[in-house]
């Protein structure tokens, strides 16, 4: 596998962290490297975050991905998509949530910009917002299969409590259905 | 060695390597990006009979780190830059009084408050005195997860065998970053641990500053039965403060001794892709530390792949810093780039050491990292 590289933005408290620790706790579970690193500002909350995830079969010194060099990237925050764009490769994919991020013509030229309302589904749909990291990760690993999906669902529910698997598991199901639907919409 | 693989943050890494090195007492204060070392080891020391305490300040999470080293047991602190100028004065104390305590400093965006959230490597030259008057820092630098670990084990080790506080400095970056670490066990870990000397002869005859020309001081525990006196003002042997011209002298010389003239112990570096170097034109020397190295090593991935010889000399301790071995190298090689995230702060010490003023330097000082390609790329604007 060559380098995969997917970066997370939200905005601080939206629990955008957890979802670059599964990811990189997965791959090494298979055997490869992966690194998380999370850059965000003082304020506690409403702040500008973005999680760089890493992942790799050989092994990853330099932990945040390089502008220019990001495949695949996830916005829940309007400020954060703004800051953080210009680090996805030329027809990357960009998931936004559209009622939150409101991209450019000029950005839907220049990325595959997929629009998935994240927040809404873990709102209406789950019932519990906090499930959004989860749904996230569902999405991402679909359209960037980077990881096997029992496995990255495995860890996933051993990084939430155990209280709120029942949830998480549907978060993780919707997470697959929509991001399924998006990519047979594209292709047809 | 028996390992074991973990996957943590850095900051993580260090919580679990205190307790593993014996460390019983934390005494500290929140301050980002360190807390999650204060966090993690709030979790871990109760397990195991330690106390960990949050304090009014920094001040008084060092004095409370400090007094307990004095007690005789193994004792942490954990700050970032703005709490490092306050714990000053009381790791002057450390030094005079010859208290083995261990500092770890996460570095962030200085001086002042700076940028709390963001990387730097500004306090290098701060951990070099971080108090007035003569002594030695030891000062070791983690560059990856693992020596998070492993160096923060290494500092408990150093300080019971120095008496005196030792600096640990990561990172931000290493701080936060999260990740595999393949760590020795808590086991071998604790079948290293050589605890610090202690007097058996009889409590009349204890003098716990009356050692050798270039030896630390031998504090035995408290509550024994062996009394003396800790202060800050120059001391005799007993440690009672004194004036005396002599006295005065020796212990000064006495606490640079016995770190200058034990430099071997300290030493430590990473030799990354040098050895294939014998000397010819075009190879090219990278000297950088902490988590620059990380990029340092994929910017020498890359231009070994577009046929350039270069290579990454790496000090672990970074004070005393390996005089010898940096000349060595720089004597060799015409090409040397040192990289920091700071202006210049080791860049001094290793033209002082080389003796030479014709370094390159690569410079960051925004609360960004500095990439692998801003490192291939001044490679090759300067070389």
């Amino acid at each position: 596998m060559a380098r995969t590289i997917m970066r997370f933005t939200g905005v601080g408290g939206q629990g955008v962290l957890l979802a670059g620790e599964i990811f990189a706790a997965a791959k090494i579970k298979l055997g490869g490297y992966g690194v998380k690193t999370a850059t965000y500002t003082s304020q506690v909350r409403g702040g500008p975050t973005v999680v760089d995830i890493t992942l790799d079969d050989e092994e990853i010194f330099y932990p945040y991905a390089n502008d220019g060099e990001v495949d695949f990237m996830l916005s829940v925050a309007n400020v954060s998509y703004n800051l953080f764009k210009n680090g996805v490769t030329e027809g990357g994919t960009i998931i936004i949530d559209p009622y939150l991020v409101h991209p450019t013509e000029e950005d839907r030229k220049k990325w595959n910009i997929v629009e998935i309302p994240i927040i809404t589904i873990a709102k209406e749909e789950v019932g519990l917002v906090l499930t959004q990291s989860v749904i996230a990760l569902a999405i991402a690993n679909t359209f960037m299969k980077a990881i096997d999906p029992e496995t990255l669902k495995e860890v996933m529910l051993s990084k939430v409590p155990k209280k709120v698997h029942e949830p998480n598991l549907k978060a993780w199901e919707l997470g697959i259905k929509y991001a399924e639907e998006a990519i047979a919409k594209k292709d047809s | 060695m028996e390992t074991r693989e973990v996957i943590a943050s850095g900051n993580d890494l260090v919580a679990m390597a205190a307790v593993d090195a014996g460390c019983r007492f934390f005494g500290g204060y929140p301050i980002t990006p360190s807390s999650e070392i204060m966090h993690t080891i709030s979790d871990l020391l109760p397990k195991v009979g330690g106390v960990a305490i949050q304090m009014e300040d920094e001040i008084g999470g060092v004095a409370a780190a400090v007094g307990a080293a004095m007690s005789g047991v193994r004792a942490l602190t954990a700050t970032s830059g703005p709490g490092m100028s306050l714990k000053a004065e009381n790791l002057g104390l450390a030094q005079m009084a010859e208290v083995p305590v261990v500092v770890v400093d996460v570095m962030r965006g200085g001086p002042s408050t700076g940028l709390p959230t963001r990387v730097s490597q500004g306090d290098v030259r701060q951990a070099r005195n971080p108090s007035h008057g003569d002594y030695r820092s030891i000062t070791l630098c983690a560059g990856n997860l693992e020596e998070c670990y492993t160096e923060v084990v290494r500092a408990f080790n150093l300080a019971d065998r120095f008496m005196q506080p030792v600096i640990v400095l990561t990172d931000e970056t290493i701080g936060h970053m999260h990740g595999k670490a393949v760590i020795p066990t808590a086991d071998e870990v604790q079948k290293g641990i050589v605890p610090r000397k202690t007097f058996d002869g009889p409590p009349e005859e204890y003098l716990p500053y009356g050692v050798g020309p270039d030896e630390p001081a031998v504090l035995n525990p408290m509550f024994k039965g062996y009394r003396y006196h800790f202060t800050g003002l120059h001391h005799d042997a007993k440690g009672f403060p004194t004036e005396e011209i002599e006295t005065c002298r020796k212990l000064i010389q006495r606490l640079e001794d016995k770190v200058m003239k034990h430099t071997d112990e300290l030493e430590k570096n990473e030799e990354f892709m040098l050895d294939d170097f014998n000397g010819e034109e075009g190879e090219i020397l990278i000297i950088a530390y902490g988590s620059v190295s990380l990029a340092a090593k994929e910017a020498i991935r890359t231009l070994r792949k577009e046929g350039r010889k270069a290579g990454l000399f790496r000090p672990i301790t970074l004070w005393p810093s390996p005089a010898k071995r940096i000349r060595h190298w720089t004597d060799m090689v015409k090409n040397v780039l040192v990289v920091e995230l700071n202006i210049r702060q080791y860049t001094e010490e290793v033209e002082r050491v080389s003796g030479r003023l014709d370094l390159e330097g690569l410079y960051k000082v925004n609360g960004r990292a500095i990439s692998p390609y801003e490192i291939v790329e001044k490679v090759k604007e300067v070389f």
